[in-house]
């Protein structure tokens, strides 16, 4: 599986770095993602997936 | 279509209907119908949850510019100069967003603010268990907690608490005239203009200091104007929507056969509880876009300036989410619902509000099984010229 994140269009809501923490943070300064894991093993998939959904800037894309 | 002779946009009438949205007008097979808003604006109502992704979703096509209520409050004029972040689009609006993140939404900031939310809300639950029943849940206790919490993390010491209610009674009712707005608003727009140049000067441990510091570190500080604009909208949504959800939320809780007792039998359950609720309850009133250009939703053309409303309880209640999306669930697995909103307008406050209500829920199962509305749902006096909805004040008992 492989993620992506299109930081220029974060708002810093927060929710993937709280459903997704292993793969997700958030930068000090302004909030916006920061990918800690390009490609997560397949069993934070579910968790992962969740964080694309309830990403509310749609800033977060898994291409398989 | 002139607008005397369109449907009028369906509002919630909890009197009746307390937990459901109102049935939209559109014809069967419709996923689009022109209404008339009260205030007079003609809108396309969208309803469904795909239509109201798509028109949240896409800031580019749907602007926010006319302001998020602006087809329900009379004070707000949507041609108007947009004079907040809450009306910008794009890179702007996302350069204040990004500033007040930090403060209110990252997961590190979430977590030390997590023991002050339970403090508050222990003390509240201490005095209500000393207090004379009926209790008054509304204004002594979810109101009392939101407002305590709001102004903590800002720093707005006690004796200026009182300014945060006249404003947010002003802003969110419906008839409230903008000049009347600007009377209400002008004491909570002067302490904080003091306010901020007091933490310029002397910055304390507080989020308005730690906003004014790392405005300062970027290329573009904020000025005076957008952290009063900010702290203000920060302020007011912050304690009297989530106030409200608590007080909508227990009365939906402790009136749906089953749901407050698998609450109590694991309050754990409080979390999903919280999204459930958020879901099922919330902005019965709808918001406000305006399109930027000729496109469609659906089958329906849209203009170039027309005024899209979206209906996001009822998009919340669409099957496309879940099959039985008309049934509240607090043991449901949480989904992307949208009861904070959806796209870059997002409920800024919403980690705070998620952190309030599941805190809330879990300590009121914990030490107070017995809970119980101390009327019937028929005898609740509701709020019905706010845009923030629930009732307007909730008798409860424990014993």
């Amino acid at each position: 599986m492989k993620v992506t994140v299109d930081r220029d269009r974060c708002i810093g809501a927060g929710n993937c770095a709280l459903i997704a923490p292993a793969v997700f943070d958030q930068e000090l300064d302004d909030a916006v993602v920061v990918l800690l894991d390009p490609s997560p093993p397949e069993d934070s998939r579910p968790a992962v997936q969740e964080a694309a959904d309830r990403c509310p800037a749609a800033v977060i894309a898994l291409h398989h | 279509m002139d607008a005397m002779s369109l449907p009028a946009l369906p509002l919630p009438r909890e009197w009746e209907l307390p937990f459901d949205p109102p049935p939209s007008p559109a014809p069967a097979g419709s996923r689009v119908v022109e209404v008339a808003c009260p205030t007079g604006l003609t809108a396309w109502l969208v309803s469904d949850y795909a239509g109201v992704r798509e028109v949240l979703g896409d800031g580019r096509r749907f602007s926010a510019r006319p302001g998020q209520a602006s087809h329900m409050l009379s004070a707000f004029d949507p041609t108007s100069e947009p004079d907040g972040f809450s009306r910008m689009d794009g890179p702007e609006h996302v350069r204040i967003r990004r500033n007040f993140a930090p403060q209110v939404s990252h997961a590190r900031r979430l977590g030390e603010l997590k023991p002050l939310v339970e403090e508050i809300t222990d003390r509240a639950i201490t005095r209500m268990l000393a207090s004379p029943q009926p209790f008054p849940l509304h204004a002594a206790f979810s109101t009392a907690i939101t407002t305590e919490v709001i102004a903590e993390l800002i720093g707005v010491p006690p004796a200026q608490r009182h300014l945060l209610r006249n404003a947010a009674q002003a802003l969110f009712t419906t008839t409230t005239t903008a000049s009347s707005l600007e009377a209400a608003l002008s004491p909570l727009f002067g302490y904080l203009y003091q306010a901020v140049a007091s933490r310029r000067a002397a910055p304390g441990d507080d989020v308005l200091s730690r906003m004014i510091l790392q405005g300062e570190g970027s290329d573009r500080p904020l000025t005076d104007a957008e952290l009063v604009d900010m702290n203000a909208a920060l302020l007011i949504a912050g304690f009297d929507t989530t106030a409200s959800m608590i007080t909508f939320g227990l009365v939906a809780l402790l009136n749906t056969p089953g749901e407050w007792d698998k609450l109590v039998a694991d309050p754990a359950l409080a979390v999903p509880a919280t999204e459930e609720l958020v879901r099922y309850l919330g902005v019965g009133t709808g918001l406000l876009r305006q399109a930027t250009e000729d496109t469609s939703l659906g089958d329906q053309e849209i203009r170039a300036g027309d005024y899209v409303v979206v209906s996001v309880q009822a998009g919340n209640r669409d099957t496309a989410l879940y099959p039985d999306a008309e049934i509240l669930d607090i043991a449901r697995k949480p989904g992307p619902h949208i009861g904070f909103g959806h796209g870059a307008h997002a409920c800024v406050g919403q980690q705070v509000a998620r952190m309030e209500l599941n805190t809330v829920l879990a300590a009121l199962a914990t030490r107070v099984p017995a809970l119980r509305t101390a009327v019937p749902v028929s005898e609740i006096e509701w709020k019905r010229d706010s845009v923030v909805r629930g009732p307007v004040e909730l008798p409860v008992t424990w014993s």
